[in-house]
């Protein structure tokens, strides 16, 4: 391809970024293997496929960070490699899932990290650094103080700065890595839309997403991955659901079950006139068997909810009952004793041990059940707990004894959910259960609820997926500023309204 | 008996299988590190005993060496706790210096009985841990920073207290470190009674693996109904009262309250736990590996000095092989992160 008597344009239209032979192994596994695929400038490229499937390889291929084994990634008449450094001088911009921001440091300083806004050589310009780092973030819509700390923002805005970052250093090559995992349904909306303008603009953009109607929306080019190979390249009018997912799971899937009715007991979990600083007051009721939804866009305090009912955020007002008792939790360890669990939004940062074994994670919140006399804990006692556990949650491992971190996102989730299922909760509460996992994975753990629901147990499931929600709940709240903007049974369930209520509140 | 004789043919016939064997065994050596600190430990002992015929002798054994032993073994247990905990303790080594002169004093100066004298030592050395940790869990104060204001305060406490030497006379104070048991010094059966129950304190209660979980993912543990801030108050307080025993022993073996007696033993007590594999970021450790590399850096220490090596060099042997244990659990940790990249996920195999 880099022919040198053919001159190339140095930037802008009809650029190919070219990934020619592309293999990449880890051992005995092949990764990746893509004999040839051309992204074309002016182009929104979506990836696509499960966790494994290769799309991480290949985007580190692309962004520097994965040295292929054979093959050459070509932008333009360049060769692309050495490094993500040299990936960088050469136009390629990745948002990745984790955020590779200074906590310590103001938005507008990690925003011009590493650059300088103006022509000062030694002294850095305040002023022109603020300018600049406002400009970049109007781009992308995000109303965040310049000069706030990073680690006072939500994960969804630093998520927006991360990507404001990324188009600020306009890129000829953009890689957007599940931007919208951490976004609301209106935030996500921008999102795509400025995707495709970055496109429009005589960029290449890559977008990794789980989410499909995004994907069909935002693609010009729907590229499905699995076991490291390219299986389709979809244009979007070809691209529907079922056929992306056929293609990524490779067999054909059946539809979710649909949900039977919630009883007509009395609830299990009330609380009312709930509320903490900037939240609230909020009523709520769940009946045993029921899922209840919590929708909402960023910073609705769906977040805020849950860990208030897990007794793991300070409490300013408000009564909640659980199983006809009155239920205060001080910390995680009442409500953990009075019945109720939580799986965290953040699985990394809340959940996980990474580096114990499965067995430690998964007896995490039973410890002192299964001890001896309540203190000692025995050897085989826990092994058995856990193997069972591991059984129970359909964690797929080789041990129990193999550490957390060499589970995929969808097996650890399941581990987590094996966590609580143990304390036999009355009451689990689910942050976005399924951030981040692949779509067989989302299938096991939409069927882990609903064993769970069958039995009795009252759910409530806060997540910034709409479908989802729509798919297993029987009623859905929704919020808006901390605040009950509807509530809807599973009859009026519409995505129109949920989104509208969120978005403008006042439901009649 | 024939299938032994198949089993063994099998597995040596292949030249593979020999290297495949040497490999595992390899890799489990790098899986747990309380191995390779052991083997460490019995070389370097064999080396020291074949230079020095009298370095291994029964006396010395017992002392210096084994009341040494005692010594940094139980400071090294009680400052692992709070490491597994993701935290660190700086002050045990002056706690350890200023309870030499307060139990001296409350035996002697005070009139206590000894019993009784040592009693309020520990429990003064854990109500000083309660203070770490509530400064560490409601303030906020780092570990560190916490743990370093008594590391120099007890410093000039001590000297306060007894500007001249305290002497003991009681003979059962005495006894802590001069007398022993079926041979076995006290001092390294109490270090024995101290480790025995910090290992199934670690490995086999509730709490103790709570204790991993706080410090392996704080917001984790948290959100799984874990009460953090009692079990951070928990280590410190134990590496607090395993200061205040290890001051004891020394006063025993001192024959007096004297100011300024030791001084960095917290490093060494550091040191022995990061060498014993437990990591510095906190979760992981076992106390056998503590066990194991208190001992190393004890027969390094007597044993350079049993063979007249100069005290300079003697500092430079510890330094180096703090770094060789910290290398190899970088590498360690490197493995075990590649591997898991590298795995082939079960859920994907085939």
């Amino acid at each position: 391809m880099a022919d040198s008597a053919v001159p190339t344009s140095v930037s802008g239209a009809g650029e190919e970024l070219i990934l020619a032979g592309v293999r990449k192994t880890y051992g005995p596994a092949t990764v990746l293997d893509v004999e040839r695929l051309a992204l074309r400038s002016g182009e929104v490229v979506c990836l696509v496929g499960e966790n494994g499937a290769g799309k991480s390889t290949m985007m580190g291929v692309i962004a520097g960070s994965v040295d292929p084994d054979t093959g050459t990634v070509s932008l333009g008449a360049q060769a692309l490699g050495g490094g993500t450094l040299a990936a960088q001088e050469m136009g390629v911009a990745m948002v990745s899932q984790e955020f590779p921001l200074v906590g310590e440091l103001s938005v507008a300083e990690n925003l011009l990290l590493g650059r300088r806004p103006s022509g000062q050589r030694w002294f850095v310009d305040r002023r022109a650094m603020h300018t600049v780092a406002r400009q970049m973030l109007e781009r992308v819509g995000l109303d965040v103080e310049t000069r706030r700390r990073v680690d006072s923002l939500s994960v969804a805005q630093r998520q927006m700065l991360e990507i404001a970052k990324a188009i600020g250093r306009e890129p000829r090559v953009l890689i957007l890595d599940e931007p919208t995992s951490a976004l609301g349904p209106k935030e996500s909306e921008h999102l795509l839309e400025l995707a495709r303008e970055h496109a429009a603009s005589g960029s290449i953009v890559i977008f990794v997403g789980h989410r499909l109607n995004e994907v069909r929306e935002v693609g010009d080019r729907i590229v499905v991955l699995r076991n490291g190979r390219v299986v389709a390249d979809l244009p979007p009018e070809e691209a529907t659901e079922r056929r992306i997912i056929q293609e990524m799971v490779g067999k054909e899937l059946g539809e979710t079950a649909a949900r039977s009715g919630a009883d007509d007991e009395p609830p299990v979990f009330s609380a009312r006139g709930l509320a903490s600083y900037n939240f609230g007051p909020v009523d709520l009721q769940v009946n045993p068997g029921q899922v209840v939804g919590v929708a909402g866009l960023m910073g609705s305090g769906r977040s805020t909810l849950l860990h208030l009912i897990m007794g793991a955020h300070e409490r300013t007002g408000g009564e909640m009952t659980l199983a006809g008792k009155s239920y205060a939790p001080k910390s995680t360890g009442d409500a953990v004793r009075a019945g109720v669990g939580l799986v965290p939004e953040d699985r990394k940062a809340q959940a996980l041990l990474l580096d114990s074994p499965i067995r430690w994670n998964i007896t995490l919140a039973t410890l002192r059940r299964i001890a001896w006399r309540s203190i000692f804990l025995g050897r085989r006692t826990e092994r058995r707990e856990a193997a069972e556990l591991v059984r129970i949650a359909n964690v797929k491992c080789q041990t129990p004894e193999q550490a957390a971190r060499s589970l995929s996102g969808g097996n650890q989730q399941r581990m987590i959910f094996g966590r609580w299922i143990a304390t036999q909760p009355t009451l689990l509460l689910l942050d976005e259960p399924t951030r981040g996992v692949d779509v067989g994975a989302k299938a096991e753990i939409y069927s882990l609820i609903e064993q769970e629901r069958q039995k009795g147990m009252a759910i409530i499931v806060a997540s910034s997926e709409l479908e989802e929600l729509l798919d297993i709940c029987h009623r859905i709240v929704v919020l808006r500023h901390g605040r009950v903007a509807a509530d809807l049974d599973r009859t009026d369930f519409s995505k129109e309204r949920i989104i509208a209520s969120a978005a403008l509140g006042a439901e009649k | 008996m024939k299938t032994i004789e198949t089993e063994i043919a099998t597995e040596l016939l292949p030249g593979q299988s020999i290297k495949g064997a040497w490999t595992r065994a390899l890799r489990r050596l790098g899986d747990s590190p309380e191995i390779g600190i052991i083997i460490a430990l019995v070389l370097v002992f064999a080396v020291f005993t074949f230079t020095n015929p009298l370095f291994a002798s029964a006396s010395d054994l017992q002392n210096p060496l084994g009341v040494d032993f005692a010594g940094f073994g139980i400071l090294a247990v009680g400052e692992s706790l709070t490491i597994i905990t993701g935290g660190i303790d700086l002050s045990v080594g002056s706690l350890t210096a200023f309870f030499v002169v307060a139990s001296a004093w409350l035996n002697v100066t005070a009139h206590l009985p000894m019993l009784l004298a040592l009693i309020i030592t520990v429990a003064v050395g854990a109500l000083w841990g309660l203070w770490h940790g509530w400064l560490i869990t409601r303030l906020g104060v780092a570990p560190f920073v916490a743990t370093l204001v008594t590391f120099i305060f007890a410093v000039g406490a001590d000297e306060a207290i007894a500007p001249n030497p305290i002497p003991i006379s009681s003979p059962a104070f005495l006894a802590i470190s001069d007398s022993t048991v079926a041979g076995v010094p006290v001092a390294v059966l109490i270090f024995l009674v101290i480790a025995v129950a910090a290992w199934v304190f670690l490995e086999r209660t509730y709490i103790g693996r709570e204790l991993y979980a706080v410090g392996g993912n704080p917001e984790a543990a948290r959100l799984a109904g874990i009460p953090v801030n009692r079990r951070l108050v928990l280590a410190y307080m134990a590496s607090g009262a395993c200061a205040a025993v290890v001051g004891i022993i020394e006063a025993s073996r001192l024959t007096s309250g004297t100011a300024d007696s030791v001084s960095g033993w917290e490093l060494i007590a550091i040191a022995a736990a990061v060498i014993g594999g437990v990591s510095l970021r906190g979760g992981q450790g076992k106390l056998i590996g503590v066990v194991a590399g208190a001992a190393l850096l004890v027969v390094l220490r007597d044993g350079l000095v049993a063979i007249n090596v100069n005290a300079y060099y003697q500092s430079m042997v510890v330094g180096l092989v703090l770094l060789a244990a910290i290398v190899v659990d970088r590498l360690r940790v490197r493995r075990l992160e590649h591997a898991s990249r590298r795995l082939v996920r079960p859920d994907r195999a085939e």
